[in-house]
């Protein structure tokens, strides 16, 4: 219970503050992936592949254009990638490299809000990102390119942080697990990747199969809660199930952070 | 002094770690404006004992006390007064020097006053003020751990842990870490720092406190640790074949065990009538006599069957 309070510490701030300072100094490279991975997403996919696709493609029974359906997806999709690879690879390389978190273990921070500064970092960062992958929507709706209920992205705003927050703390476990750095390839490519597509972000599940796993896929129901919301359908159930989700994800993994990262980080 | 605590007082610490007992039932003390010396050979336990000390590891034993107070009440309290110089460097590489040692002030409620001021002090104090837009991998080895220090300091803590401070340095990097301590002591903070080096602890600690397999096997001065663990003389002698089974049987039937043995040359601990009667027995021997120094004690720790 303590480690999950620790969340709104002050500690958990200061280092969110600290990640947030080398963020900025570095902002003018930060700004250029969210920018450009959607346009270029947006142009493959969306012009490229949806050219195939001229009468559009099923979604809840009916006919929406591919560059709408994708569009959600894709805010997905970047939630999902960035929050999992900050808290992949930049957790890693504080831990490992730079020994940046012993250093701060030696001020009033205790480990709990090293793993909460990780993860809210990672929910802030994938937040700003999607954020502006929201505005470069907008900008191409407002050149007729999209077609999506802008008034909600709002509320996409909230769900993105909490989903990237639950995602990140999944990614801390295989930080706290992986032996070197070459080891990320085995959650990257059994675990990340595979998810990442399957899970209604780029195409839909028409396999059974695929579609009685997804309940339990945390994902999915972002991507299609996200596809509700913009494309107007069935928005409640999804974030219904993606709460759900979300919640157990973060009780159960958050403490597990604590727990394997102390044994990896302290010895202990 | 009568009647007040000690600034840090440690009792019957406990550690273990990977299923080895690593600290075992180690007792310390430190007061304001005094070093105190924690010296063993590698392995002894003494980071385990510091990371303790300083909340990073939780003893599974024991009790610490700041001032009398018992530390796991208000362990966030009791860090605000602490400044840690870790053994391995610590930095954040993705700052500056002085850049560093404002996202340390940072980690600190209530915050440290006047963080700007504090760090053009720290700076020039510890003559960083040139590198203070580098960032701390360029730095030599002797100015990384100036910034490690100063790091430490940035809050104006009343106590300071140095774990090794300075290993790997060059002689005179190490003597201005040395003038660094001396003036915090000044001071008035109380220093708990650990050293490999004899001449370290000598000239620095106001006490010694010697862990040897997780255990305090000597605490006082430096004087009466060397007394307590080696007698008040040493004598020097090559150990030549023909003087070596006399002189091993001579300390073999006086119950002083093995002698130290550092490249063919015996060093044995006496105390004044040990030495009366070694002069008695080996009245034709060649042989020098000096005072004990912490060399002959770390050797002697250091010797798996040292008596
Ligand atoms: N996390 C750990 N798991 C298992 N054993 C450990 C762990 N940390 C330390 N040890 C062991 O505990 C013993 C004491 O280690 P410690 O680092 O406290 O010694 P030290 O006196 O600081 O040594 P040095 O002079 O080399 O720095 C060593 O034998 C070490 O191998
Ligand atoms: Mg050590």
């Amino acid at each position: 219970m303590r480690g999950l309070t620790a969340a709104l510490e002050w500690q958990s701030r200061a280092v969110v503050g600290r990640h947030l300072r080398v963020y900025l100094k570095n902002w003018h490279t930060s700004f250029l992936p969210p920018v450009l991975e959607p346009i270029t997403l947006l142009l493959a996919f969306g012009l490229g592949l949806g050219a195939y696709m001229s009468s559009g493609i099923e979604w809840n029974g009916r006919l929406v254009g591919y560059i709408n359906f994708v569009a959600p997806g894709m805010l997905a999709y970047a939630t999902f990638m960035t929050a999992i690879f900050q808290s992949l690879f930049g957790a890693f390389i504080r831990m490992r490299y730079q020994r940046t978190w012993e250093g701060q273990l030696t001020t009033q921070i205790e480990l709990r809000h090293v793993v909460w500064g990780e993860i809210l970092w990672a929910g802030l960062l994938t937040t700003s990102y999607v954020a502006i992958v929201s505005l470069v929507l907008s900008g191409c709706q407002a050149l007729g390119v999209l077609q999506l209920r802008l008034e909600y992205l709002p509320l996409v705003i909230p769900i993105v942080f909490v989903a990237a927050c639950a995602f990140a703390a999944l990614g801390l476990c295989f930080t706290a697990l992986v032996p070197t750095i070459d080891h990320m390839n085995l959650p990257i490519f059994l675990v990340v990747l595979p998810v990442g597509f399957v899970s209604a972000t780029y195409f839909p599940l028409g396999h059974p199969v695929l579609a009685a796993i997804s309940t339990a896929n945390p994902l999915y129901h972002l991507a299609e809660g996200l596809r509700g919301l913009l494309l107007g359908d069935r928005a409640g159930y999804h974030l219904a199930g993606l709460a759900g989700l979300l919640a157990v994800m973060l009780v159960i993994l958050v403490p597990l952070d604590m727990r394997l990262l102390r044994k990896r980080v302290l010895g202990d | 002094m009568a009647g007040m605590p000690p600034l840090l007082e440690a009792r019957a610490l406990v550690k273990r770690l990977g299923g080895r007992l690593v600290v075992d039932g180690v007792d310390l003390v430190c007061h304001a404006g005094q070093v105190l010396g924690l010296l063993g050979p590698n392995g002894a336990g003494k980071t385990t004992t510091l990371r303790m000390l300083y909340g990073f590891l939780s003893a599974d034993a024991g009790a610490i006390r700041f001032e009398g107070a018992d530390v796991s009440r208000d362990l966030n309290r009791f860090k605000r007064q602490l400044g840690v110089c870790t053994q391995e460097d610590t930095f954040d590489g993705d700052f500056t020097v002085r850049q560093n040692l404002e996202v340390a002030a940072g980690y600190f409620r209530p915050r440290p006053p006047e963080v700007r001021r504090r760090v053009d002090e720290l700076l020039e104090r510890f003559a960083l003020a040139t590198y203070a837009g580098d960032k701390p991998e360029a730095l030599s080895g002797g100015f990384r751990r100036r910034l490690m220090i100063a790091r430490a300091l940035v809050h104006r803590p009343r106590l300071l842990f140095l774990d090794e401070p300075t290993t790997g340095l060059d002689p005179q990097a190490r003597v201005a870490v040395w003038d660094l301590v001396n003036g915090l002591r000044a001071e008035g903070l109380g220093i708990v720092l650990t050293t490999h080096y004899m001449d370290e602890a000598e000239r620095l600690s106001d006490a010694l406190t010697v862990l040897a397999q997780g255990k305090v096997v000597a605490h006082g001065t430096p004087k009466s640790v060397l007394g307590d663990m080696l007698g008040e003389h040493v004598v020097v002698l090559e150990a030549d074949g023909a003087t070596m089974p006399a002189v091993a049987a001579w300390l073999g039937t006086r119950g002083l065990g093995e002698p130290l043995a550092v490249l063919g040359v015996w060093h044995l601990p006496l105390s004044g009538e040990q030495l009366a009667d070694f002069a008695r027995s080996f009245p034709a021997l060649r042989y020098e006599v000096r005072p004990p120094n912490l060399d002959d004690l770390f050797l002697k720790l250091a010797l798996p069957c040292a008596g």
